[in-house]
């Protein structure tokens, strides 16, 4: 553990990134509380300042501090993110373990299903999954449509950690001395896909991130007057106002990259033996993992 | 090598199916009937004829097993909001225009990428390389809406660089360009990756050591070499494309099928939804397909790999 923070920290842009990220969430934590405007306040006589002392970023069609809608629109971005993130770990947790302990047979019918759901990218999912649950504009819906069809990629990779596991002698050793199926799992088996998940969190991060702005800026995201960066950037869109458009974009960019580097720090952290070789062999930036070893079969993964 | 091509085209049919039924399923769950009388509809009576005409009074799996077959005919149905309209119809008209778009974009990305990725794995650890990632990483994060928006308002509205729409040739040069960008981002970081994990290989460094031009190296050895991992990993640049394609195609307005599918969804038109879904999974899959043959092609262990 420590060798793998010592790695980490010899990795000069991963710790720029964990920095950005921090940078990123305290500006959206404290901004808010700290700013002397109401974020929802409409007032006509202040709308499109340029950026001033007074207004640091300018203000929006309404009269509204934009810094501060901005921090709030972060912060409606990232718990989105999170919660959508932790709905994907569950589903995908389970239904990773389950195929990966249930026999061949099983097994083979779920990731033939799995290959069938990555046919479709994710947005075309969210949208139909949008038109399903009713696009209302709550937050709920939002994450709901973002994580249903969005756990594909860390199914398959518990899947194949456990069954990795599985041949371990620990885990051989531990079923002969009668421990029961669900023990084993919890026990052992769980626990040690731990690592494989916080990976597929970060790797599912910044695709959801970039989702809930595309599908604000459709005009199917939450409603109106709640701040997310993907609002913002409509408002820049359809009042053709590239600076609304501009300063979100970066936000997301900057979040999305911050996470990236992260996530690929993480990896060599904790498995220094993949530097280099092993990014050639699939690693795919932002979008999740490629596994080009192993079966040539359909694999896709979406912003 | 035919056994594989057999096996890999057979798999193509239950991995539609799943798409259908996982589809089905959702729309099915919507649940209603389009003749309720709270959204205008018809008398009670004519309801349960009309149901009974359409077949939506069958138990699911008849109704399903009717969907699968008239689709392996290409009949998709008719549009629920537009009468005149079938889902083939739309789907003949607007998926080539989609896909006229995605091959210019791939036009683009695929030399702007492979050029961007080698000159920074040929320069790794100097800062041409530095800029190079630093250029294919911003491509790659930044959301597309920015990108079509900008291009759409300034090259084409502002600067008339070239004619809006998507008429003429000239009118497809430009929009492309946009979609284009977070594939050339994402090939270009896997291409420095895959070339500099070729450079490190020992046949490599005995061309060099016969004493062979650097340029004959990367072009005979290493670009080769590296168009495997390449390829294989390459395919998830489809669904940027089709992503890029939303928000493309409304940005220059362009008649193609994505713009479609999202006033079909608004309109909760769900035969549309359904029948657009279902042919841009056919559409990815096959792409899957045409993509392991190639890399297959290039690097004929990869079926004792399958096999195994």
């Amino acid at each position: 553990m420590r060798a793998a923070w010592g790695r980490y920290r010899g990795n000069r842009s991963a710790v720029w990134a964990a920095v950005g990220l921090g940078a990123l969430i305290l500006f959206c934590l404290a901004a808010p509380p700290l700013s002397p405007y109401d974020p929802y306040a409409v007032d006509f006589s202040q709308k499109l300042e340029t950026p001033t002392p007074r207004h640091l970023l300018g203000t929006d069609l309404f009269g509204r501090d934009l810094l501060e809608r901005m921090a709030l629109g972060g912060r409606t971005t990232m718990f989105i993110a999170l919660m959508a993130t932790g709905i994907i770990l569950v589903l995908g947790l389970l239904y990773g373990a389950v195929s990966g302990l249930a026999g061949r047979k099983v097994d083979d019918l779920m990731m033939r299903i799995v290959d069938g759901l990555f046919a479709i990218p994710r947005l075309p999912w969210v949208l139909i999954v949008l038109v399903l649950i009713g696009a209302n504009g709550s937050i709920f819906t939002v994450i709901l449509a973002l994580s249903l069809f969005s756990w594909m990629t860390t199914a398959r990779l518990v899947r194949s950690q456990i069954l990795a596991l599985k041949q371990n002698d620990f885990v051989r050793a531990a079923r002969a001395l009668g421990a029961r199926r669900h023990h084993i799992f919890l026990r052992h088996l769980v626990p040690n896909t731990f690592g494989v998940l916080l990976v597929a969190v970060l790797l599912e991060l910044p695709g959801i991130i970039l989702g809930e702005a595309f599908v604000s800026v459709l005009g199917l995201g939450i409603n109106a007057p709640a701040a997310t960066w993907g609002n913002i950037a409509q408002d820049g869109l359809s009042r053709n106002n590239p600076y609304f458009l501009i300063l979100p974009s970066a936000a997301i960019a900057l979040l999305a990259v911050a996470v990236n580097f992260i996530a690929d720090g993480l990896q060599d952290a904790f498995d220094p033996r993949r530097e280099g070789a092993s990014q050639a062999a699939g690693w795919s930036p932002l979008t999740g993992f490629v596994r080009t070893s192993g079966r040539v079969g359909p694999r896709s993964e979406a912003v | 090598m035919t056994a594989f091509v057999i096996r890999r085209l057979l798999w193509t049919i239950p991995l539609i199916l799943v798409v259908m039924l996982v589809t089905f399923a959702l729309m099915r769950g919507i649940g209603g009937s389009p003749f309720r009388l709270e959204f205008g509809g018809v008398p009670y009576a004519l309801q349960l004829r009309f149901e009974r005409y359409y077949g939506l009074d069958d138990p699911w799996f008849v109704e399903f097993w009717n969907y699968v077959r008239h689709v392996s005919t290409f009949d998709f149905g008719p549009s629920l909001t537009n009468r005149y309209v079938t889902v083939d119809q739309v789907i003949k008209e607007r998926f080539p225009v989609s896909l006229a778009l995605s091959g210019l974009a791939a036009a683009w990305a695929v030399p702007l990428g492979v050029g961007l990725g080698l000159v920074a794995a040929l320069a790794r650890n100097t800062r041409v390389d530095r800029v190079a990632t630093v250029i294919a990483t911003i491509i790659l994060v930044v959301p597309v809406f920015l990108f079509s928006d900008l291009a759409a308002t300034h090259l084409v509205n502002k600067w008339h660089l070239v004619p809006p729409g998507w008429e003429s040739w000239k009118a497809r040069i430009v929009p492309p360009l946009p979609l284009g960008l977070a594939p050339a981002g994402y090939i270009a970081r896997l291409m420095r990756a895959a070339v500099v994990e070729t450079l490190e290989q020992d046949y490599v460094r005995t061309a060099r050591a016969k004493g062979l031009y650097s340029d004959r190296i990367v072009w005979r050895h290493v670009v080769p070499n590296s168009l495997v991992p390449f390829l294989s990993a390459a395919v998830p640049t489809l669904a940027l494309l089709v992503t890029g394609a939303f928000f493309v195609e409304s940005a220059f307005g362009i008649p193609g099928a994505a713009q479609y599918y999202l006033t079909a969804t608004l309109n909760r038109d769900y035969p549309m939804v359904m029948g657009l879904t279902v042919a841009l999974a056919v559409l990815v899959i096959f792409a899957n397909l045409i993509a392991d043959f190639v890399a297959v092609l290039l690097d004929r262990r990869l079926v004792e790999k399958q096999v195994a």
